[in-house]
């Protein structure tokens, strides 16, 4: 797992590139048994393919790579020339070894202690730890400079942790390389001039005292390489004072001692300087893989891709979608109020008895009633259809729409009759009164038919 | 049909006399809106499949099919062949491939075919109406098949005539049962599929199976509207709109504006995540009251969304004092004590007091960038701590509305506000917890996906409570 992977998902999910059944399909075919990280990394390195070219990815590592490297060099060479401006010797006086140590240990342990902090404070967004880090201000005043490929990537909003730990594993980085650039410039100075070292502090500090402070300082390599520790007669014999501006006797006499505090310079750089500081680039690095595996997990989308891997498909609905059916005509002949008598009252699946007691509580007066539909065979209502004649009037239950059926039915009668009147009713307990919702139903039905001698009441 | 003769899943097919609620009954039971339902008969004229369907497996199939239209014709010509009762089955088989392509029989052929492949029979009636004799025709048709039935009674009106039906029913079929599709729950619903086990034995296992999934499909979808109102309530009190000044001095135009930019950004967000609701529920084709969606009577920043959904001026006093006590609690806890319990004190009376004189505030208009030379007003993250419960209330009662609506009904629906729906899900500790991840939310601060999690996780709980309670 890279910035690669995390710069990668985080296209693919904001490209949509697979289809929930893919991820599905995906999830049984490679996700069984594996971490939720090992899913999304193996689907991200399965899906970067379908990504457009430039990838994001490939930008972003190319400006990060191209900002890191000028970075290293500036700090590399800000560290030699630093280096060199520390230990230049005018030939008068001595050079002050407290300044490098000042640069090789206080430095180092400070920034350092700042960066163990940052670490601790990298989950807030607005780390001021982190935003004072000559890192983040380089990199922003790079920024400053004309460069396309940053306007291609500046809508990307990276995580605010894993952006924390860039910063934090890139300062470390820069940071030994600023030490590398003061270690060579301390070598080479040391390998090409003659120069005299001294201490010297307003501080009321006793050779005694320096030694062993700076017997303590030693104490990663004093067992190891004693010649690296500076010994007290050589704390005493270069303890400088610039009163009289001249160097003093003992000092003049002991001159070709006073260089062997390189020994120890060296030492401090390697151990403070460049050691701690590579062993707090390691924890930065652990620290930035743990940020990177978070903010993986916490782009947006992933939770969806987990899910849609892990949780089964479940579906309920029809594979196809249902034609809508077409428009309704209304247009048939109706009545209002029917007539006081007919020659013949039918009631489509209506049983004889009750048939009765709506012919009567409607007042119409008829010689001929019959039942037909329901429980009769086809021959029975082939034989009502031929007693049939004149007018007839057609009860029929509103609440039951027309059924093929029944239409077959009507057309024959009608060939037979002079004229139909179809009279929906409703049930016993609406007093026989159909509703308007259902009689609507039967008109548009019948307007099917296209017959002058049908009629409806309505 | 021999390659359908041999699905191995449970098939039903959902048959009966025309506009009876098969296809509301259906939709109800596939969860699918998508089903065409109306008065006027004949809208089904095709047998529609709804597999449930588990990674493409299907589990069983419920078959929409149209409705009776010749019965009568269909019976006779199967009563002119007198055979044994063992060799009924085959005079259906006769009929359907000698009618096959006549359009006289079209609906019938369409409802007897899943039958006559091995569908399991669901036999629908209406039975806020009398019964009939012309229905006896149908079932007699039906008992020709052979296949294993039931008889399902549907109430579409008030009026009930079940036991005259029951009576009637119980001729031809061995088990009846009813089912409203327009009022139906996961139980009712659970409880018809385990009737629909009982047809045949070697159905019991696959559909038991079904109901299992069906169970966990339902977690599913809660689990991700969890999600998606997770992300809403994030978006919104996080959420900073910004406008760019042209002028040196900020113009009450310009403030109006961004305020509108603001609240508008905040009625789309609300918008988008109800049809992202909908979508999770199956619902896509839902129809809601314009004024819902447009807050025209109930705005978003009204007084009476504040009250019907959020918090009064009281509760916000004690949740703000609440959540500044424990802040200050903290303090005291890491002084050991020796503050005298001032800081918990202190953060109730700030807590408290800001978030009683915040009432109707929303959040602070900034100039912005006056340093930099590129000025601009920033309005957001969201100040106001009622706004969380409105927001909050209103997706938790549109989530739960749509979640226990049927997908039978078709009518528009109207989520009006309930006064007492916020006493259904929020209590005191609830408020408490809700709280600590709004203040969170309302901060700029990176929020982990540990604590989005937390609070989908109570948002599920929730969720649970109202839609499965």
């Amino acid at each position: 797992m890279n910035l690669k992977s995390y710069l990668d998902l985080y296209e693919l999910l904001k490209n949509d590139v697979s289809s929930r059944e893919e991820r599905r399909a995906f999830g049984l075919s490679y996700g069984l048994g594996k971490s939720p990280l090992d899913q999304v990394i193996t689907w991200t390195s399965r899906y970067y393919k379908k990504l457009k070219s430039p990838l994001l990815s490939e930008t972003f590592s190319s400006y990060m790579y191209g900002v890191t490297m000028t970075l290293v060099i500036i700090a590399f060479f800000l560290g030699v020339f630093s280096g060199i401006t520390l230990l230049s010797y005018n030939g008068h006086e001595p050079v002050n070894v407290v300044y490098f140590m000042a640069m090789v240990i206080v430095l180092p342990l400070f920034t350092m202690l700042l960066t163990v902090l940052s670490m601790i404070r990298s989950q807030s967004a607005q780390s001021i730890l982190v935003h004072i880090s000559p890192a983040y201000w380089l990199e922003k005043m790079l920024g400053l400079l004309p460069n396309a490929m940053q306007k291609s990537i500046e809508t990307f909003k990276i995580n605010p942790l894993l952006s924390n730990w860039i910063v934090i594993k890139r300062s470390q980085l820069l940071a030994i390389f600023f030490s590398l650039g003061l270690l060579l410039s301390l070598l080479a100075v040391v390998a090409t001039k003659d120069i005299a070292f001294a201490w010297s502090t307003t501080l009321q500090i006793t050779p005694e005292v320096l030694h062993r402070y700076l017997n303590l300082l030693a104490f990663p390599w004093r067992e190891f390489i004693p010649t690296a520790v500076p010994s007290l007669e050589l704390i005493e014999q270069s303890q400088y004072f610039r009163l009289g501006d001249s160097l003093s006797d003992e000092m003049i006499h002991n001159a070709s001692k006073l260089g062997e505090w390189w020994r120890f310079l060296v030492f401090a750089t390697l151990f403070y300087a460049l050691f701690l500081r590579f062993v707090l680039y390691l924890v930065s690095l652990l620290g930035y893989h743990l940020a990177l595996q978070k903010s993986l997990m916490g782009l947006e989308g992933v939770n969806t891709l987990l899910r849609d891997m892990n949780e089964p498909i479940i579906s309920t609905h029809a594979l196809h979608v249902e034609k809508i059916s077409s428009a309704v005509q209304k247009n048939i002949q109706h009545i209002q109020k029917l007539d006081t008598s007919y020659d013949v009252v039918q009631g489509w699946a209506i049983p004889l008895s009750k048939l009765t007691v709506v012919i009567d509580s409607m007042e119409v007066i008829t010689p001929n009633i019959f039942e037909v539909g329901g429980g009769n065979t086809l021959e029975e209502d082939s034989e009502i259809v031929h007693k049939s004649f004149g007018e007839v009037l057609l009860y029929v239950k509103a609440w039951e729409p027309p059924t093929m059926d029944f239409l077959d039915y009507l057309e024959i009668l009608l060939e037979s009759v002079d004229k139909v009147i179809v009279c929906p009713i409703g049930t016993e307990e609406e007093s026989y009164k159909a509703k308007a919702k259902w009689v609507d139903i039967w008109v548009q039905k019948l307007s099917l038919l296209h017959n002058k001698k049908l009629w409806v009441k309505i | 049909m021999g390659q359908d003769m041999m699905k191995k899943h449970p098939r039903f097919a959902v048959v009966g006399h025309p506009n009876k609620g098969k296809s509301s009954i259906v939709s109800a039971l596939a969860l699918d809106d998508t089903v065409q339902i109306s008065d006027i008969p004949g809208t089904t004229n095709k047998q529609r499949s709804f597999p449930l369907k588990v990674d493409g497996k299907i589990l069983y199939e419920l078959i929409d099919t149209p409705g009776f239209q010749r019965a009568r014709r269909v019976l006779a010509w199967l009563e002119k062949h007198d055979v044994s009762a063992d060799k009924k089955h085959d005079v259906v088989q006769m009929f359907i491939t000698e009618h096959r392509g006549d359009s006289q029989f079209n609906d019938e052929l369409e409802l007897l075919e899943p039958i006559m492949q091995g569908a399991g029979i669901i036999y629908v009636v209406d039975a806020s109406k009398p019964y009939g004799k012309e229905y006896e025709a149908e079932m007699e048709v039906l008992r020709w098949t052979g296949q294993p039935s039931m008889a399902l009674i549907n109430h579409i009106e008030e009026t009930d005539y079940s036991s005259e039906w029951k009576r009637a029913l119980g001729q031809y079929f061995k088990m009846v049962r009813t089912f409203n599709p327009m009022t139906t729950n996961i139980e009712q619903h659970v409880s018809i599929l385990e009737s629909m086990a009982q047809l045949k034995e070697e159905w019991i296992a696959p559909v038991k199976e079904s109901i299992k999934l069906f169970e966990r499909y339902q977690e599913q979808r809660i689990e991700e509207s969890s999600q998606v109102i997770t992300q809403l309530i994030y978006d919104a009190l996080s959420h900073v709109e910004e406008l760019s000044l042209s002028e040196e001095e900020t113009t009450t135009d310009e403030k109006e504006r961004l305020e509108e930019q603001y609240k508008q950004y905040l009625r789309k967000l609300e918008i988008a995540t109800q049809k992202k609701i909908e979508k999770i529920w199956n619902h896509d084709n839902l129809q809601k009251k314009q004024t819902f969606l447009t807050f025209k009577n109930l705005d978003l920043f009204s007084e009476e969304s504040a009250s019907v959904f959020g918090l009064t001026r009281k509760e916000l006093l004690i949740t703000g004092a609440t959540s500044g006590a424990i802040t200050g609690a903290g303090i005291d806890l890491l002084f050991a004590g020796h503050t005298l319990l001032l800081g918990g004190t202190i953060g109730a009376l700030v807590g408290g007091a800001g978030a009683y004189f915040g009432f109707n505030e929303l959040s602070e208009i900034k100039v912005m960038g006056q340093l930099l030379g590129k000025r601009y007003l920033q309005m957001g993250p969201m100040k106001n701590r009622n706004f969380s419960y409105i927001i909050l209330g209103r997706a938790l009662f549109h989530t739960s509305s749509i979640a226990t609506r049927s997908h039978a009904i078709r009518s528009v629906a109207e989520l009006s506000m309930e006064n007492a729906f916020k006493e259904k899900w929020l209590d005191d500790s609830l408020r408490t917890s809700l709280e600590k991840y709004h203040k969170k939310f309302r901060s700029l601060d990176e929020i982990n996906n540990e604590t989005l999690k937390e609070y989908e996780t109570l948002i599920k709980n929730i969720l649970f409570k109202l839609i499965r309670h």
